[in-house]
């Protein structure tokens, strides 16, 4: 490419960057994934959706799932959170093997999954009131708590119809959260929101995180959402879907939005492009030229 | 500049005032059919009321006759040169004006029934609602929870439904003379034809309605630790509350056609006996004023419901404007067109 800027390798890590990945390798595993399988039966045949996943997550790591469609990310965070059995292989939650839905892994869903009948306090004191781990009024202090925390204090009381799409996914976060999950699962938590709000939501989340000790497992199919976001990035193949690459970002914390700009940004950015969608070679991908008007190209 | 919105857009929105007004418009409609028919002289009036006999000796005053039967005997009496009888033309018996039967719902009321062991008209309606409200509220008692078990448990649906689609097939009435044999001549039978043409429809319109509840609400109480149990009264019954009450409401009607056929049973009693009664009395203004006061009493009390579940369900978003606001809105302009009327009289007021 002619005039394209000379970016650095995105392995290429600062020191200070090198000793934040040094450090985080030293955190306990929290969550470690082995060999995971997931088949699906179809009229067509048997579909490998999952093939000998393998993963592991540290405490208060930030990691980011990404991959082409079909590449079995979203059923990797549903088996994660244990509403889909795995057909092989092992997940284990602080070394012990995980069994069904529970509270130490908190979920983010990219539909709107707030209880529509609650209120946002009564939505975030949901998992609280169910596990019965606290009593009422320490529920709905610590919901108070995690409503503040989200910058949703003058909202408590409203119902989710009366909020923004970006507002119900804070409140879906702060719900997840108030339970003190060990993992946060989210799967494509702001797909459906546009990219304004999609770019503030990711400040928030990251503020959020700082607040919280939890380990995020973050589903997306945004380059720059991940880059921006995560510590480490899972990349997975699609059909079969398999671990392509584990990339490590070498871009610094604290993260701003300055930085989808820097190189050591663009350098990962650049390399998950070629890893997800390599230029492709094949003719028949581009459209015939036929020209539908006689107005020449410099028309105003 | 703005222009009027065309009136007949796919699935647009109307405008408050439009919907008032096509509201308005859809009672109007039949009313003013039936008034043309009632006081428009051509149109229609098979019979003649006779208001001078003339020569015809089987002619009284008042007496309804056929148009035809009308002209061939002053056709006989002309031939006769008899004084020709006069009338106007009228409807049959059977089809009184709006006038009339207005009249009728207000002197139903207040009319004493024509022997003393008959109900008064209250009475009457009273009855037939006590009958059923019972009907309908064991119906539901029993209904509800397992319809809502149904759509939540496919074992309790697979065990009930097929059954339940069988018998949701026999005819409530025919087991009128069963419900007699069983539970005797007064209420209790009726009670049971209601239930029978409730219930069965109940257990499946209920379990079809919790099946619809958001997958994604369930999956997401879970991941939040919520037990079996606790999806079931945490998650799945208020996620389809508003469903099933708004169900309930349109079962209530259904509960409401059987009514007539359940007053039927062993001793008919209510408002059927009512509109028997005045039938053959020939009281046909104040059949239609039972009927219509059925029509109202339906439609107003599931726009009571249907206002009382906008309080009891306060996450739902109503945007659009209720009936019932509507009424008290065209309610509340009355009151104050009165109040200035009034006003405006006591300056004109003639000594």
């Amino acid at each position: 490419m002619i005039g394209a800027i000379e970016l650095p390798s995105h392995t290429q890590q600062t020191t200070e960057v090198r000793d934040r990945f040094r450090r985080l390798k030293q955190r306990p595993v929290i969550l470690e994934v082995k060999n995971l399988v997931k088949t699906f039966e179809t009229p067509a045949g048997t579909v490998r959706a999952l093939d000998r996943v393998s993963l592991e997550a540290r405490r208060r790591e930030f990691l980011c799932v990404i991959g082409p469609s079909g590449c079995g990310k979203s059923t990797l965070a549903r088996i994660l959170a244990g509403l889909e059995d795995s057909t092989s292989g092992e997940v284990l939650l602080d070394g012990a093997p995980i069994r069904g839905p529970g509270p130490d892994r908190g979920m983010v869903f990219q539909a709107y999954t707030l209880f529509p009948w609650l209120t946002v306090l009564k939505n975030v004191m949901f998992g609280l009131e169910v596990t019965e781990s606290c009593s009422r009024d320490q529920a709905e202090r610590e919901a108070r708590q995690w409503i503040e925390l989200i910058g949703l204090k003058r909202f408590a009381d409203s119902y989710p119809h009366q909020l923004s799409g970006g507002m119900k996914q804070r409140v879906a976060i702060a719900r997840a959260l108030a339970n003190r999950p060990r993992i946060l699962l989210m799967d494509e938590p702001f797909g459906a929101l546009d990219a304004q709000t999609r770019c503030q939501m990711q400040s928030y989340l990251l503020q959020i995180w700082k607040a919280v000790d939890v380990t995020i497992v973050f589903i997306t199919h945004d380059l720059e959402e991940a880059v921006y976001l995560a510590d480490r990035i899972l990349v997975l193949d699609a059909h079969p879907g398999r671990v392509r690459e584990l990339v490590e970002v070498p871009v610094p914390r604290p993260r701003h939005q300055e930085q989808l700009v820097s190189p050591s940004f663009l350098a990962t950015r650049k390399h998950l492009e070629e890893l997800i969608h390599p230029v492709s070679q094949d003719q028949n991908d581009r459209l015939p030229m036929i020209r539908m008007t006689q107005v020449g190209d410099d028309v105003e | 500049m703005t222009r009027a919105r065309p009136w007949f857009r796919l699935r647009s929105e109307l405008s408050p005032r439009r919907r008032l007004g096509l509201g308005l418009l859809s009672f109007l409609l039949p009313l003013g059919l039936w008034s043309a028919v009632s006081y428009v002289p051509f149109l229609w009036h098979p019979m003649v009321r006779i208001s001078d006999p003339g020569g015809a000796a089987w002619f009284s005053r008042g007496q309804l006759v056929e148009r035809e039967a009308f002209a061939a005997e002053n056709a006989r009496l002309r031939a006769r040169a008899a004084p020709t009888a006069r009338g106007e033309p009228a409807n049959p018996v059977f089809l009184p004006a709006p006038h009339e039967v207005a009249r009728a719902v207000f002197t139903g009321f207040t009319t004493r029934p024509p022997r003393p062991e008959e109900p008064w008209l209250h009475q009457a309606l009273w009855h037939s609602i006590t009958v059923i409200f019972w009907g309908f509220f064991i119906s539901s008692i029993v209904g509800v929870p397992l319809g809502v078990l149904c759509g939540a448990l496919p074992a309790v649906a697979r065990l009930n439904e097929p059954f339940v689609e069988f018998f949701r097939y026999l005819p409530a009435p025919a087991f009128g003379a069963l419900a007699v044999a069983v539970l005797g001549i007064h209420d209790p039978p009726k009670v049971a034809i209601i239930f029978i043409g409730t219930f069965f429809q109940q257990i499946l319109v209920i379990a079809n309605t919790t099946r619809r509840v958001d997958p994604a609400l369930l999956e997401a109480a879970q991941t939040l630790g919520a037990s079996r149990r606790q999806l079931l009264f945490r998650v799945v019954v208020p996620g389809v509350i508003t469903d099933i009450y708004t169900d309930m409401r349109i079962l209530l009607g259904w509960a409401w056609t059987y009514l007539i056929i359940a007053e039927l049973i062993g001793v008919s009693s209510g408002i059927t006996y009512f509109i028997n009664q005045q039938a053959k009395y020939r009281n046909y203004d104040k059949v239609f004023a039972c009927i219509i006061l059925i029509g109202l009493i339906g439609l107003f009390s599931d726009m009571f419901l249907a206002a009382l579940g906008r309080r009891l369900f306060p996450w739902t978003p109503n945007a659009r404007g209720s009936w019932l606001a509507a009424v008290a809105r065209i309610f509340r302009s009355r009151r104050e067109s009165e109040a200035l009327e009034a006003a405006a009289g006591e300056d004109v007021a003639p000594a």
